[in-house]
């Protein structure tokens, strides 16, 4: 059983000027009662999610919809703990996954195999859990003799089939998706976006941050629409689409 | 609002720092794991491997020991053996310090992908360290054997004292990582004052070469005293009263600041990153 609940959460960034983040700049400022230097330490405030209310459950599977800059990952961060909301309450039950940076941990000096268990230990996962999902893993990249190699010598295509094996590897009650599905050539996308569908199914409640409606129309079964960080749609997939298609939020 | 809403410091916020230290410790996989990582990558293609660390202690220690010996007149057989424990302890202490100011700033890829503990980084840090310094010890085994170093009960002191000093480490790290984080120059501050505490610490020079009315800078130095609970069961010798009870001292207060900047910045780290 997962749940999340968003409670009119808001999250304000300050975004800091170089000034701001000086001591030396904070204390002339101090020493010159702020006068001549007025301004100096002054950071803009920026609202990236407004008062949001949203209420997940059990077999919900979200598409997060709207243009650059519009809170995606902001919210998906939110969800998964890293962000804390400036106001509101946040509840979330369940265990979470976050798959936003793929690429997060991968150490290009050592190997794909040492790769696979340091990626899957910060997915939460102990050594032994690890290496009983390695072969599953290693035969899903198609890397073979490759994986006993260090990292730097493939292509960004390889590491996409590493990094993509490991973090979908994964059994989470609640899975936080950045939108992951991209390189790699034509037949392991096709792979790619089974595997994922498989693990999206096996998810009590997936979260999915997309630039492409095809993908969230196939996996996804409601959507939320953000546009400047306030929430325009939350609700139905197909019904949400349609409005966000022809701009009626 | 937002400074309004820092100001109001309630129990919820020393109770998630709290949960942050303990799901730290809980999650001690990771930062064994990155720890571990961190030494293996500056050492991977290399032949001696972290060895190498060992090695260039050992030069620094051996040549400093000859040239100060007989700059300052000293006996080898009291002055080796000082110095080296002191530059070994010098060498864990500083750069721990020097490293906590910018462990979180450094770790910026993990923390805004993933929700990890923050005490996790300074934990992989302190981790870090305390591996080099094991390495390092290795080079002071030789003089064990050529200045006939006693090797007793008091030798398992070692243990507790190193103890002691990670978790001052974490506990000052964690202190010197937020507010490197959110003021970007108090890296270099560090770096500086680090190289000053240096020469005022008795490392290379004895305390009773001092003069008396000075040896308040001694007594009143932290850096004197960690040095020393590390250096006393490596000779051999016993914890001397004055550096357990500043150690205590230390150790509380390092506590209470800890508790309460941790507990007023944590949630405001990663909007500072």
């Amino acid at each position: 059983m997962a749940a999340i609940n968003l409670d009119s959460v808001s999250i304000e960034f300050p975004i800091y000027n170089m000034d701001a983040r000086s001591l030396k700049k904070r204390l002339i400022s101090f020493s010159t009662g702020g006068t001549l230097l007025k301004g100096a330490h002054e950071s803009i405030i920026v609202k990236a999610l407004d008062n949001i209310n949203i209420k997940l459950e059990n077999n919900d599977s979200v598409g997060l919809i709207g243009s650059n800059g519009a809170g995606k990952s902001t919210l998906l961060r939110l969800l998964a703990g890293i962000y804390e909301p400036t106001q509101g309450r946040i509840g979330v039950k369940g265990k979470i996954s976050t798959i936003l940076d793929m690429s997060l941990g991968l150490n290009p000096e050592a190997t794909g195999y040492e790769n696979i268990i340091m990626r899957g230990i910060l997915l939460g996962y102990t050594k032994k859990q690890i290496l009983a999902k390695l072969d599953e893993i290693a035969e899903f990249t198609e890397l073979g003799g490759y994986l006993s190699a260090p990292v730097r010598t493939y292509s960004t295509g390889m590491m996409v089939r590493l990094a993509f094996g490991v973090v979908t590897s994964i059994e989470p009650e609640i899975l936080l998706l950045d939108e992951i599905v991209g390189a790699g050539d034509a037949s392991f996308i096709e792979k790619a976006r089974a595997r994922l569908t498989n693990l999206i199914k096996n998810s009590n409640i997936v979260v999915l941050s997309s630039h492409s409606l095809d993908i969230i129309e196939q996996l996804c079964n409601k959507v939320i629409i953000l546009q400047k960080g306030q929430l325009k749609f939350f609700g139905d997939c197909k019904e949400g689409l349609e409005k966000y298609k022809s701009h009626m939020y | 609002m937002v400074i309004e809403e820092l100001s109001l410091l309630n129990a919820s916020h020393f109770v998630k720092a709290y949960q942050d230290i303990i799901n730290a410790f809980k999650q001690w996989r990771i930062w064994v794991l990155l720890g571990w990582q961190d030494i293996q990558l500056r050492y991977r293609r290399s032949i001696l491997g972290p060895f190498w660390l060992t090695l260039s202690i050992a030069i620094t220690i051996y040549s400093m020991g000859f040239l100060y010996g007989h700059l300052f007149k000293m006996d080898l057989q009291v002055y080796f053996p000082y110095l080296a424990t002191g530059i070994l302890t010098w060498n864990l202490i500083s750069t721990s310090l020097i490293e906590a100011t910018d462990s979180f700033v450094n770790s910026e890829a993990y923390i805004k992908q993933i929700k990890l503990p923050y005490s996790c980084f300074i934990l992989r840090m302190m981790f870090r360290n305390t591996v080099i310094f094991l390495h390092n010890v290795l080079a002071f085994i030789p003089l064990i054997f050529i200045f006939h170093i006693p090797v007793n009960g008091y030798s398992l002191l070692i243990l507790p004292a190193l103890l002691l000093i990670c978790v001052n480490i974490v506990i000052y790290g964690n202190v010197l990582a937020i507010i490197g984080t959110r003021y970007r120059d108090i890296a270099p501050i560090i770096n500086s004052l680090i190289q000053v505490a240096f020469f005022l610490t008795p490392i290379m020079w004895m305390p009773d070469l001092l003069p008396d009315r000075y040896h308040f800078a001694v007594h009143w130095n932290p850096f004197a005293h960690f040095l020393n609970l590390l250096r006393q069961p490596l000779l051999g010798q016993p914890f001397s009263a004055e550096t357990l009870y500043m150690i205590t001292i230390i150790t509380i207060f390092g506590l209470i600041s800890f508790s309460l900047l941790f507990a007023k910045a944590r949630s405001r780290i990663i909007y500072w990153l």
